[in-house]
């Protein structure tokens, strides 16, 4: 029913603990990613890169920590020693940064010293009557098998270091004393909690408020605009506000009173002065 | 003396009185799954999920699109530019179809993978076989929709290989295109296609699939003994509907993040004349349109033999399989033929799918 740790082989026991913890913290990944796109912040660009990366070292730590408890009880049957994730997450850290760069590295080189090899091969003059749609399809499957290959054994030689670095903490870890059946529980409680309504309400309560979250950040028209549609210039009404109209009425109306005022005190004036005719004025003949 | 029921529970036990709403709950959420939950079991409840996002979305496009060859871009490029969140809305909704044909290959090839597909349960396969075609049915039509240079052209091209089917395929390219080249009755039949008889029809059809799926039960896991399969065997409520939860939070941010990254830009309106656009189909048929460029499906015949003739030898291949496969054996493991023939069909559809791809830049 289960295995000794020293029984299993390295490279089972690294992909038993590292895919399902890839695809534990995934979800969150995305999440996160997602709401730094709604933000305009590329997830792969500098900022949103960092930002990333950094709340990733803890769902990463807690996603291997899971795993690895459900294999070492489930599979091996073994106590799960205590910070087994933070253990197995820093040196599964630097082994990535080690072989993880020098695998990238012979892969890049595999995929085009291999392309270059078959372009070589398919310009012989006997191959060049190859018609094009052959010639692509030829090309791909030959450098494809030989980079998927490699690329094979590069993903198996990083999981054979990587179960041997879980197998080290399993042969330290004392045998788990409970029956199977007891320890299955136990560790599906640790991925499934005890009061489950409680946790389904809490996680759609979780998903609802990243919804509404992603549409207060979300643009509300397209960030990519077609070059060749125009958009509506539609000139928008400025904002009424009530209180400052009423002033600006009212200050008009004192102006247009103080004006009238004026108006009607110039027009008495020169009443006055029209009741007493200027001599010279009234003497002078009108033009036609 | 217990306390008197609230209103809640009193509606509640009126309506359970009436439908017997207690057993329907019980009966859906205890369902035994043998081995208990696992998350190779979650790609139907994703389906129903991302078709349920697909309708949503597709309610709201409706409200803005019109289905007329004058006003269809136009509008497209109205819910685009103008309607709040419409593009993010169109966008969803092209890639959302994107999501379901890729689930759609994922648990066909599960349920393949753990021989799901014998004996008893033969008719849930041949159900989420006509489904997979509904699937690409909705594909097909709502390609054209938005009536820009791609959309007509990649219907062009796919009716004209529907042309190539023997005794019905004259009527059915003629019955889609009402005309000799697409226009107002093609775009009118595709809608009422997209929209009225695919969902009624994937409905029904779905609504089939999980009654037979209940009846039958899970098929459970290919391994392990029985004592490990009954130690494991849970209910469906909480940790499979749990990990469903999951698995559509997570299909749901990808198809977002997918919207923002590649949102739906169109191209020059539809035309007759393909000018500098080199016409081909959506994605998930590009390996077959590749597979029609290469020298052996040249001619009438290659073409008829390469679109029409292998693809449907293929599928009544599929069809078959319970018949043809009748070992009780589930392990694939212990399936050579089975696990080869998945391998070379899924390297196939990678292979001509890039080279289709890379047969771009030729073109250009």
């Amino acid at each position: 029913m289960t295995d000794q740790p020293t029984q299993m082989s390295p490279v089972k026991l690294g992909l038993a603990v590292a895919w399902p913890a890839f695809w534990t913290g995934m979800p969150i990944k995305i999440v996160l990613a997602l709401l730094l796109l709604a933000m305009g912040q590329h997830p792969w660009e500098f900022p949103g890169l960092a930002f990333l990366l950094l709340l990733s070292i803890p769902i990463d730590i807690w996603a291997v920590g899971l795993s690895g408890r459900t294999v070492f009880l489930d599979r091996l049957g073994v106590e799960p020693p205590a910070s087994l994730g933070l253990t197995l997450w820093w040196q599964g850290a630097a082994l990535y940064a080690t072989y993880g760069s020098l695998a990238c590295f012979l892969e890049r080189q595999t995929i085009t010293g291999s392309q270059a090899v078959v372009a070589k091969i398919l310009d012989l003059e006997l191959l060049k009557a190859i018609p094009i749609a052959e010639r692509i399809s030829i090309e791909l499957t030959a450098w494809g098998s030989v980079s998927a290959v490699v690329l094979l054994a590069l993903t198996l030689g990083g999981l054979f270091l990587f179960g041997k670095l879980v197998q080290r903490q399993a042969n330290t870890a004392s045998p788990a004393s409970a029956p199977y059946e007891a320890r299955v529980h136990q560790w599906d409680l640790m991925r499934v909690p005890a009061d489950q309504p409680l946790m389904l309400t809490v996680f759609t309560a979780t998903g609802v408020a990243l919804v509404l979250l992603l549409w207060a950040f979300m643009p509300v028209t397209t960030p990519h605009p077609h070059e060749s549609y125009k958009q509506d210039e539609r000139k928008t009404a400025p904002v009424l506000k009530p209180a400052d109209a009423l002033h600006k009425a009212e200050r008009v109306l004192t102006q247009a009173e103080a004006s009238v005022q004026a108006l009607e005190a110039k027009a008495k004036k020169s009443k006055g002065k029209a009741a007493a005719p200027d001599k010279k004025a009234a003497a002078k003949p009108k033009k036609a | 003396m217990g306390s008197q029921p609230n209103l809640l529970e009193k509606v509640i036990a009126f309506v359970d009185e009436r439908v017997g709403l207690k057993t329907l709950q019980a009966k859906m959420l205890n369902e035994p799954v043998p081995g208990g939950s696992r998350w190779a079991y979650i790609f139907g409840s994703v389906l129903l999920f991302i078709f349920i996002m697909q309708a949503v979305t597709g309610i709201l496009l409706m409200f803005y699109y019109v289905p007329s060859a004058d006003h269809a871009y136009a509008s497209t490029q109205y819910i685009i530019h103008e309607v709040d969140y419409g593009w993010f809305l169109l966008s969803y909704h092209f890639w959302g179809s994107s999501a379901m044909v890729i689930m759609v290959f994922a648990h066909m090839s599960q349920v393949f993978l753990w021989g799901a597909y014998k004996k008893p349960r033969e008719m849930i396969w041949l159900v989420g076989l006509a489904l997979f075609g509904i699937v690409m049915g909705f594909g097909f039509t709502g390609y054209l929709l938005p009536w820009d240079q791609r959309a007509y052209w990649a219907t062009t091209v796919g009716v004209e290989i529907m042309d190539k089917t023997p005794i019905v395929g004259d009527f059915m390219a003629r019955f889609l295109k009402g005309g000799a080249t697409p226009g107002q009755m093609t775009l009118s039949r595709f809608f009422v296609i997209h929209v009225m008889i695919l969902p009624a029809a994937l409905m029904g059809l779905a609504g089939l699939h999980i009654f037979l799926f209940r009846k039958a039960g899970p098929a459970g896991p290919f391994r392990g003994t029985p004592d490990e399969l009954k130690a494991k065997t849970d209910y469906f409520f909480p940790r499979q509907i749990w990990k469903d939860m999951v698995a559509m939070g997570t299909v749901f941010a990808t198809i977002c993040s997918l919207a923002f990254i590649e949102p739906v830009v169109l191209l020059e309106e539809a035309t007759p004349d393909p000018g500098e656009y080199h016409p081909e189909p959506e994605w998930y048929f590009l390996f077959l349109f590749q597979l029609l460029r290469l020298k052996i499906f040249a001619g009438e015949f290659g073409q008829f033999l390469g679109a029409i003739a292998i693809p449907g030898v293929f599928m009544a291949l599929l069809a078959a399989l319970p018949f043809i496969d009748r070992s009780p054996e589930r392990n694939i493991f212990k399936r050579p033929v089975a696990l080869i023939g998945w391998i070379v069909v899924m390297a196939t559809i990678l292979i001509f799918t890039v080279s289709a791809i890379i047969n771009r830049e030729f073109l250009d």
